[in-house]
Parts: structure tokens; C-alpha cells; sequence
């Protein structure tokens, strides 16, 4: 018989990638470069995020269909950034979570999303629409779906849905740190909202880390390492011990994690830097551009 | 051999990984066949066990993968416990030359020889009151853990509780279940209160409590628990206790076995929808001992706390594990102690059939291969189906003797197998419909009167309809299917029990072969009929 603790844990923790699995990306081995794939990843994170604040969808569905969506792209055995449109999963990825969630979306109201976020002249996303917002709106031509269009990418979102479930060896349960971090923090005895919406904030940016944090550390270390971190930003003082150990996370855990969250705002106004002026590739032809435009620099 | 980590497996292989591939696995043959799965036997190469896998039909592109399937899956992968048919893994089969075609999806599960239901179809078995005990013990530590872990089934019945020849009971079929929002059930306080709504939709009618009957929506897990006793009183019974042919039919059973409901038995009842608008229901005592008076007081004692009009009251699978039924004389056999029966599966059943005179009727929803099967084809094109209302419990007139049948359910008969399924998504007719089964030849008797010498049977019997999730606010252009309902695969993979003839196992009571009335009809989806409120009442959980 199962042990209601073993069963328990289950439900709160996720299924870790391995070091070969993070070392060996499908993308990789295609020749994608790893800081090419680092930035295509975080902009599709970007992107999923955005798609689902557009549909309204709430955080914690958003937050699973990024690790969903990190997910794909691991291991020999999973995406390729040149087989795969980076646009499509992400709105598999959102779709799928959403349909398992209490929160369903419809394939048209995603698809219209996503047309709208990849366009090149009315996105509002800094990675898809480089140039800069301007007073006129944009032609709704270069964002509105046809029925046609539309039938043929709702055919696309299925197989795409499919083809994640398949990679994913249908393993769609993620366990997320938002809640047990509010338990640890009533645990810790702070009360400040501050703190709070700060760890929040920490959580949320890691879903775009290029570390993969959601999928190489499990909820209660991501939750420490966002407290941590948010009290000693918002100046509030935790208890006068090793306090992470209660939550079984040990120094060294804690420690990566914090400079890897840290480290998150960096990386974003890096990325943004470096693309500047520039859309992130979101599709293959994209990738494969990218590619060719850098061999060509290299020559 | 690699430690369990929380990246790898016991076998080394990281937790993390897309599915098997189907060539892992010899086919041993097809087990049965239902609305959205076909169920085969197979061995796995890699360790050579015996499984039986379910494969996924995506016909129906509309909403992606079956929603229940997945619901189905994630359920499944999170629960461990001996009691609860364990997922073992996922597979695909590719098709050949990465072509258009989709590939297949296969849930691999164990092999289970049984259902409880087929088992007690079977004439020459007769459960022991100690066999009766070691199931329902199983039932309830399965159904404890389920709730502990706040989850409702919401399809407990005797059809989808599988056994194998171990004596090992397991609960399967979680194409209903759904997380349940409230604190899980506490020793002594029965089911607990709910705070939210849930749907009715749920639960084949004749496993289905009275508080849903009469329409509550803030139900509890005490749902699951009357199941429980519908099953309990079948195994004493040899068939299901409560048979109703329709929704009010159905209250009406309930409170003739257990007494009208008052305010005292059941208070809040009179406050509840009501059953079909009916809200008046005599004032009936109940005959539960009377109906039971061969069992000892105790067996009736647990049943009649398990078939509790309140709700609230009705015992807790906690509780009911520590009543003193299960520490009566004759104690409760061990599984490995029971005897085994040769399993046996739909499809073999199916071959029998050809000499048997009177065939059911086609199942309208059911499986989808019959065209190809000699016998069925005959059988439906001999005795097309007539909606008369006739309490009959010959399995021919299963299909016929629906009280209300729903619009295009003639029509359907016609529908070819491809089509109904492309239909599925949008005809409510066929709600009901998917359950079904193949006859079932009796085992072990010389060739009886057609009518009792097959059994419905079905992997997937009261596949309950769907409903329409209209659950974000102002609703959507595109339809949303209740998870729970309609896709769903074929669960009861692991079937059943092919009796060949004079293979008497467990037969030391004569007395079953004189049962006349042996043919059960399978219950089935109840909603078939309600197209037409379904519309209505589709406000899924909010």
C-alpha cells in the first residue's frame, strides 16, 4: 500500500530533467547554437506568458504551460528548434494546460491571440515587433485571422497538442512553488504583502530563466529561494538560522538558486540588447535565417 | 540498478521521457472494443508481463486529444495504491513513413482477468461471504486512498471495479473523476460538507445516490460510498439491487428499498430540485432487512450505512473499514486465497454468438467494429430496435427497452461506425449510447434459452454523456466539452471473464444455476434522454 506521504509528495513535486537530458538538447544536436536556443526559449516563454495574460487565463495555468513548454525542448529525445515553430508549442503548450485546468480556452481564441502576438506590426511583444509602438494602430490585416488561416492552424494546434503529449510521454502534472511559498512564508512568520508579491515575482521570472529552473529544481527549493531573496530585498528579517533546512532545501541548493534569480533581470536586459531592433526567430524558416545570417557573420 | 531519484526510476530510466513505442510490445489479441478504444492484450518484451492496452481513437479533432483521456491519464499517473489500476505507462505507435496519419496512443495498464460485474454474471460463481468481504475490503482501502487524496470518482460501479486472478480488486475507470475541492472525509464525520458545485451529470443511474437523483450539486464524496452499497448488495444478489429504467424509476427503487426520504432520514431533501420536478415521494418504510434478511445483521447494518438517504450521515470508507461486518465470522478471505476463474474477454464471447438464435439489437454507440463481426450485423439487421417500454431483464431487449430514447437514436442504428464516432462530438444522442458490449455467453451451462444465454457485456457500460462547459463566464464561441464525459477510452481494458463451457471454477453453489433471471443489463448512461435539459443543466462546476 502507498504510503499517504510518498503519494502526497507526488503531487507536489515534478519530474527532473537529467544532465544528459540538459546537455544534450534535440536543438543542439541540430546545430542550434546554445545561446540562440537560450534566446529563442526565453522569448517563447515570453510569449506564452503574454498569450496567456491576453486570454485572461489565470497564473498558475500560464506558469504550467511554460514548464510544459520548457518541457518540449529537453533531452535528445525532444524538440528540435528546427523542426518545430517555437509559436506553435507555446500554444499547444497553452492550450493543452488549459484544457486539463478549470479554465478551458477555445482553439479560436488562441489562435487569435498568437496571430496577433507574432505579428510584426501590431504585437505589443518587444521580441516579435522590434520596431517601435507607434500612435498609428496597426492594419488589422497583418494580425487578423482568416477562416481559412484559421482552419488550417486549428488543425496545426491539434497535431502540435499531440505531438507534446507524445514527448512529454503524456506527463502534463506540474507542481508549481506559488502556493507552498505563501505556507512557508505564514510558516517563517512574515506577514508584509511586499514580501509576498515580491517571491511571486521571483517564481514568475524563473519561468523564463535560462537555467530551466522549473525543470532541474523542485517547488519547495524554488519557494525558498524566492523568499530568501524577496526578504533581503524588501529588508525584512527572517528568523536567525538555517531555516531552509525545515523545507529541505540545503545551502548549496539555496545558493545557485538565488544567483540564478537574481541573475534574471540581467539576462532579460541582455536579450534585450542584443536583440535589439531585431525579432526573435519564432519559426523555423526564422531559425534557420538565423543560422544562415550567422554562418555569414562568421565568414 | 539505479537508486529512485527524483530524476530517474527504480530502472534507471529518467522520470522524464516520452512514451514507449508500441514494438515493445507482442500483441496477444484484441480483448474488446468500445466507443473510443479498442483494448488488446499484449506482452511487454521488456519484462515479459502480461498487459492489456487501451488505445486512444482521435477521431474526433474538434477539441484535440480526448479531454477525458487526459484527465483520465494525469489522474492516473499521480495515484499509486494496490488497489487503484495503475497506469503503468503511455505508448504510441508510429505509422509508417511519418506519413499524414496520426499515430495511435495506447494506455498500458496491467492485465486484469475480471470485472466484478462479469464475475457476477457468471452463473456457476457464487461468492463466500469471506471472498465478499476480502473485495469489499479492497474497495473501500482503494476508495479511502481516493478520497484522502481528494478525489472523486463519481462512476463507482461493479462494471468498473476490476479483479484479477490473484483475488486483487481495483478500481478503474477515472474518465469521470475529478479533484474535489474540500477538505477529504474525517473518521466519524461521513462525507463532510461541499462548498461548490459540482455537476449532476455523473455516476450510471442505477449506481447513482439519491441527493443526486434529486439534483444537489454540492456533493460530497458520500456519492462514491452509495456506490459502494449498490455493489455490496450485488455481490449478495448476483445482480444490481437498484435497476432503474429511468431517472424518477430509479428514486422511486431507492426509497422502496430504504424508506421514503423525511426530513429525519435525509433533511434538506425537500429543499433539493427534485427528481424530474417530482418532489413527493409517499411515505414507504423501507425494506433494506427484509430484502436482505438471508445476510447477517451486521452485512445488513453496514449496507443500510452505506445506503443512507443523508448524505451527510452516510458512512465514510474510513469508518466503514472498521464496522464490525468485517470482523464477524467467517473473516475476510485473503485475495490470494480466492479462487480464480479462466478470464475470458469480449471478443471471445463474440464468436459463440452465431448460434445463438435472438441477438441484441446493435448497440447504437457502441463498439465500433460490430459491422465487421458476422453476428452482429445479423443480429441487428433480425431485431431492429423497437422502443417499447418493458421492464425486461433479457438482455435482448436492453437496447429496446429504453424508456426514452433519444432523438436519432433509431437513426443511429443505421449510422456506420465512422460516422457515429464523427458524430459523437455533437450529438447527444448518442450519450448514452456508448456503453455496451457484446453479448456474453454464460459459462459453464448447457445451451439455455437464447434470451438468458448472453449477457450485455461491456468494458465501458454507462459511459455517461456530456456536457457542455460553458464554465467561463459569457461562455465561447466554441463548444467546450466537459472533460469528463464524452471522449472517453475504454477503461475496463482489462475484461472480463470468457467462460468456456463446463469451466467451473468457483462452482460449488448449485442454486445459481437455476437463477432464471441471471441476465443483467448493464446499466448504462442515464442521460440519453436528457438532451434537451442537458443544455440547461451544463453549468459545469463553477
Amino acid at each position: 500500500m502507498a504510503t499517504p506521504a510518498s503519494s502526497g509528495l507526488k503531487f507536489m513535486s515534478n519530474a527532473l530533467a537529467t544532465p544528459e537530458q540538459l546537455s544534450n538538447s534535440s536543438s543542439s544536436i541540430d546545430g542550434v547554437a546554445p545561446d540562440l536556443e537560450a534566446s529563442i526559449r526565453f522569448a517563447g516563454a515570453l510569449l506564452t506568458q503574454a498569450a496567456g495574460v491576453y486570454l485572461r487565463l489565470s497564473q498558475d495555468i500560464i506558469a504550467q504551460a511554460i514548464v510544459t513548454f520548457t518541457r518540449f525542448w529537453i533531452g535528445s529525445e525532444g524538440g528540435s528548434l528546427r523542426i518545430y515553430n517555437v509559436k506553435d508549442v507555446s500554444a499547444a503548450a497553452l492550450y493543452l494546460t488549459a484544457k486539463l485546468s478549470f479554465q478551458p480556452t477555445s482553439p479560436r481564441s488562441i489562435l487569435n491571440v498568437y496571430g496577433f502576438l507574432v505579428s510584426k506590426e501590431a504585437s505589443p511583444l518587444w521580441c516579435t515587433n522590434p520596431s517601435p509602438i507607434t500612435e498609428k494602430p496597426p492594419n488589422p490585416e497583418t494580425y487578423v485571422l482568416t477562416e481559412g488561416q484559421y482552419q488550417a492552424q486549428r488543425l496545426g494546434l491539434m497535431r502540435m497538442e499531440a505531438l507534446i503529449l507524445r514527448t512529454l510521454g503524456f506527463n502534463t502534472h506540474v507542481a508549481l512553488p506559488h502556493t507552498v511559498s505563501l505556507t512557508y512564508l505564514q510558516t517563517l512568520g512574515v506577514t508584509a504583502p511586499a514580501v509576498a508579491r515580491r517571491v511571486f515575482a521571483h517564481l514568475n521570472a524563473a519561468l523564463m530563466s535560462p537555467q530551466l529552473l522549473y525543470v532541474t529544481h523542485q517547488p519547495n527549493a524554488l519557494a525558498v529561494a524566492a523568499i530568501y531573496l524577496a526578504a533581503r530585498e524588501e529588508g525584512v528579517k527572517l528568523v536567525n538560522s538555517e531555516w531552509w533546512e525545515v523545507f529541505d532545501v540545503d545551502r548549496e541548493e539555496l545558493g545557485f538558486l538565488v544567483v540564478a534569480m537574481r541573475s534574471m533581470e540581467g539576462f532579460a536586459t541582455a536579450e534585450l540588447e542584443k536583440w535589439k531592433g531585431r525579432a526573435v526567430p519564432m519559426t523555423v524558416e526564422e531559425v534557420e535565417a538565423e543560422i544562415e545570417r550567422r554562418r555569414a557573420e562568421g565568414e | 540498478m539505479v537508486a529512485t531519484s527524483l530524476e530517474r526510476q527504480g530502472n534507471g530510466s529518467p522520470r522524464f521521457r516520452g512514451c514507449t513505442n508500441i514494438r515493445d510490445f507482442e500483441f496477444l489479441g484484441k480483448l474488446g472494443e468500445g466507443t473510443f478504444g479498442e483494448v488488446y492484450k499484449a506482452r511487454s518484451k521488456r519484462d515479459n508481463t502480461i498487459v492489456a492496452l487501451k488505445k486512444i481513437l482521435m477521431h474526433n479533432e474538434r477539441d484535440g486529444f480526448p479531454i477525458t483521456a487526459l484527465r483520465e491519464i494525469k489522474l492516473l499517473k499521480m495515484l499509486s495504491h494496490t488497489n487503484i489500476l495503475h497506469l503503468r505507462e503511455m505508448a504510441v505507435e508510429r505509422s509508417k513513413g511519418e506519413g499524414r496519419k496520426k499515430p495511435s496512443m495506447y494506455m498500458v495498464t496491467p492485465y486484469m482477468e475480471h470485472d466484478l460485474s462479469g464475475l457476477l454474471e457468471n452463473p456457476s460463481v457464487r461468492f463466500t461471504e469471506a471472498q465478499i468481504k476480502c473485495y469489499m475490503l479492497q474497495l473501500l482501502e482503494g476508495l479511502k486512498y481516493l478520497h484522502a487524496n481528494s478525489i472523486l470518482h463519481r462512476d463507482m460501479k461493479a462494471a468498473n471495479l476490476l479483479i484479477s486472478n490473484k483475488g486483487v480488486l481495483q478500481i478503474a475507470d477515472f474518465g469521470l473523476a475529478r479533484p474535489y475541492e474540500e477538505p477529504p472525509p474525517q473518521p466519524g464525520k461521513g462525507g463532510g460538507e461541499a462548498k461548490r458545485d459540482y455537476t449532476t451529470l455523473v455516476v450510471t443511474r442505477w449506481y447513482r445516490p439519491p441527493e443526486l437523483l434529486l439534483q444537489l450539486r454540492r456533493y460530497t464524496t458520500a456519492i462514491d460510498m452509495w456506490g459502494v452499497g449498490c455493489v455490496f448488495g450485488e455481490m449478495f444478489k448476483g445482480k444490481p439491487i437498484l435497476a432503474g429504467n429511468s431517472d424518477l424509476n430509479q428514486a422511486h427503487l431507492i426509497f422502496n428499498l430504504v424508506g421514503s426520504p423525511t426530513e429525519e432520514t435525509m433533511p434538506g431533501w425537500s429543499l433539493l430540485p427534485g427528481c424530474d420536478g417530482v418532489k413527493s415521494f409517499g411515505n414507504r418504510p423501507g425494506r433494506l432487512s427484509e430484502v436482505f434478511r438471508d445476510q447477517s445483521s451486521n452485512a445488513v447494518s453496514l449496507l443500510r450505512e452505506l445506503l443512507r438517504l443523508d448524505w451527510k450521515k452516510r458512512i465514510n470508507a474510513i469508518d466503514a473499514l472498521n464496522h464490525p461486518y468485517f470482523a464477524d465470522p467467517p473473516l475476510p478471505a485473503r485475495p490470494g486465497e480466492l479462487p480464480s476463474f479462466e478470464d475470458s474477454h469480449e471478443l471471445d464471447r463474440r464468436r459463440f454468438r452465431s448460434n445463438r438464435a435472438v441477438m441484441p439489437p446493435a448497440p447504437t454507440g457502441g463498439s465500433i467494429a460490430m459491422a465487421t463481426n458476422g453476428s452482429w450485423t445479423t443480429a441487428s439487421g433480425i431485431r431492429p430496435p423497437v422502443a417499447e417500454n418493458k421492464s425486461s431483464r433479457l438482455p435482448s431487449a436492453v437496447r429496446s427497452s429504453r424508456p426514452h430514447p433519444s432523438a436519432g437514436h433509431g437513426h443511429s442504428q443505421a449510422r456506420s461506425s465512422d460516422n457515429r464516432l464523427a458524430e459523437s462530438h455533437t450529438s447527444q444522442a448518442r450519450l448514452d449510447e456508448e456503453s455496451h458490449s457484446g453479448p456474453w455467453r454464460r459459462g459453464g451451462l448447457p445451451p439455455k434459452p437464447p434470451a438468458s444465454a448472453h449477457q450485455w457485456h461491456s468494458g465501458n457500460m454507462g459511459r455517461i454523456g456530456r456536457e457542455r462547459d460553458y464554465n467561463r463566464a459569457g461562455g465561447r464561441p466554441e463548444i467546450y466539452v466537459d472533460s469528463h464525459v464524452h471522449a472517453h477510452v475504454n477503461t475496463n481494458a482489462v475484461d472480463y471473464s470468457r467462460e468456456r463451457d463446463n469451466n467451473i471454477n468457483l462452482s460449488t453453489d448449485r442454486h445459481d444455476q437455476s437463477r432464471e433471471s441471471l441476465s443483467r443489463r448493464r446499466s448504462r448512461s442515464p442521460f440519453a434522454r436528457d438532451g434537451a435539459r442537458d443544455t440547461d443543466r451544463a453549468l459545469y462546476r463553477r
